[in-house]
């Protein structure tokens, strides 16, 4: 579903956290958002989530204004930087949660739960308990747990940012893959450029409470705040050596 | 062997007063200079069991009312902490939580009986049960702040995101995530209500007889040997409580 966010500001103790942002994302794109610590990438997750309000504005997702909506309804999962999984309970039952919640009976729950298994490459692990399992296949249990609600969103919150570059690149694939593959409308926000380019099909910059959208990688590349000319100058001083 | 002399020791240290109640209550003539008692004999226990109105109540109600104050306090400590999370005064509602045990928990009970009597509840269970759950619940909500950190809210809002409705990410989620907590705190409190003399004895005004003050009787009568009789029995339930708490923990699968 397509998402429309207009002029929303959020006001913490006097700072302006967001001032009037707006944007808006089509349905199945991927928005790669990067700026600098604190410029309020996850509080603007947070207010489309609905898990914190905005003081002026309001978002649209699929047609419907969902501003007033509360977190339950509005179809909106938030994937946090830890995965976040129930240690009570095994791999199984943490992927059908969302399921079981929803109202789903058990046994249909854990058909789903179980092909989500095999397309993540955990069907081995059914039986596990969270503690048992790497970060990367922790993340993937969690990335597998919201895909089977169908969310209409999905904000992602710099969820491979606790893993190794090997394990990070293998997520970004996994990632890209599955949530092409299901049309599902994504905002992934992350610190690490090459990360923002290989996930994104759509590029943003945030800055000062305001996000810059880029119609193509090349306008992503020439903004100077962006850091990607800076990186490109790195790696071009090794050709002059 | 230097390095197992130190830890057995120790162990023993810990063991020692287990140990030595149950001989001192099972010894029939034990004199100085002797170690160990030089006859053992079952007449302690037996007089300790026909003893006044019988101990079988006297325990029963020490259960009821420790189990009542813990339930109590560790339910209402657990919801309380939630409420405040992301309070702006959670910190100062924390310090202040400590004030209860500045002082001695008996002058507490005094300060506390006016409003005892004037209710009417002073000499009543009601009123041991409300004046423990007033000392204890301080603890209860300090524990149960650090339990509601920034991991417990993010799952709740998770849920939230999944779809959940409060009730249900409470059901299915926060509770059986907190078990642990909420056991350790129960068992804590349990103890702290079961070893609880100085509230029982001013609010409770003699009128409610526990355990702990049975035990106390017996000592000031200057009967050693019922007394350590009647300890065994009160280190017994929280003894228990302790162990199936540690082997939960430790055989958790």
């Amino acid at each position: 579903m397509n998402i429309k966010v207009n002029n929303i500001s959020v006001n913490r103790s006097g700072q302006q956290v967001l001032n009037g942002l707006s944007f808006e994302l089509e349905d199945g794109h991927i928005l790669s958002v990067m700026g600098k610590s604190g410029c309020g990438k996850t509080t603007l997750l947070r207010v489309i989530a609905g898990l914190g309000s905005s003081d002026t504005g309001n978002i649209v997702i699929g047609g419907r204004d969902v501003t007033l909506v509360p977190p339950q309804e509005r179809g909106a999962v938030y994937l946090y930087q830890e995965a976040l999984l129930f240690p009570h309970l095994n791999v199984l039952d943490n992927l059908s949660f969302g399921l079981r919640i929803r109202g789903e009976h058990k046994k249909s729950a854990d058909e789903k739960a179980r092909d989500m298994l095999e397309q993540l490459d955990l069907a081995s692990h059914a039986a596990k308990k969270s503690e048992q399992l790497s970060g990367g296949q922790r993340q993937r249990v969690a990335f597998g747990r919201a895909l089977l609600v169908s969310p209409a969103v999905l904000l992602l919150d710099e969820p491979f940012s606790n893993l190794d570059s090997e394990t990070r690149a293998a997520m970004q694939q996994l990632y890209r893959k599955m949530a092409q593959e299901r049309g599902i409308t994504t905002i992934f926000v992350t610190h690490d450029l090459k990360e923002a380019v290989i996930m994104g099909s759509r590029l943003s910059y945030m800055e000062a409470g305001k996000l810059h959208l880029y119609d193509n990688l090349n306008s992503f590349a020439a903004d100077t705040r962006t850091g990607m000319q800076r990186e490109i100058g790195f790696w071009q001083s090794f050709d002059k050596k | 062997m230097r390095k197992y002399i130190f830890p057995v020791f120790i162990a023993f240290m810990l063991i020692l007063p287990f140990l030595y109640l149950p001989v001192l209550s099972a010894a029939g003539a034990w004199k100085y200079p002797s170690l160990v008692p030089e006859s053992w004999s079952a007449a302690h226990w037996d007089r300790l069991l026909a003893s006044r109105d019988g101990i079988l109540p006297v325990v029963t109600l020490s259960v009821i009312l420790s189990g009542s104050v813990a339930l109590l306090v560790t339910v209402t400590g657990f919801i309380f902490g939630r409420l405040l999370t992301g309070c702006s005064g959670k910190r100062q509602i924390q310090a202040a939580g400590y004030l209860a045990y500045a002082f001695s928990p008996v002058i507490y009970a005094y300060c506390l009986q006016f409003f005892f009597l004037k209710a009417g509840i002073s000499g009543t269970i009601a009123g041991v049960i409300i004046v423990q759950f007033l000392l204890f619940f301080p603890f209860s909500v300090i524990y149960f702040i650090s339990h509601w950190g920034r991991n417990m809210v993010s799952l709740e809002e998770l849920c939230f995101t999944l779809g959940s409705s409060r009730r249900t990410a409470w059901r299915m989620a926060l509770i059986p995530v907190s078990v642990p907590a909420l056991r350790t705190a129960f068992l804590q409190i349990f103890v702290f209500s079961w070893f609880d003399f100085g509230l029982t004895q001013v609010i409770g005004q003699g009128r409610v007889s526990t355990l702990s003050l049975t035990v106390w009787q017996y000592l000031a009568e200057a009967d050693p040997y019922i007394a350590a009789a009647g300890s065994c029995l009160l280190l017994l339930p929280p003894a228990i409580l302790m162990l199936l708490n540690e082997k939960t923990i430790r055989f958790r699968p």
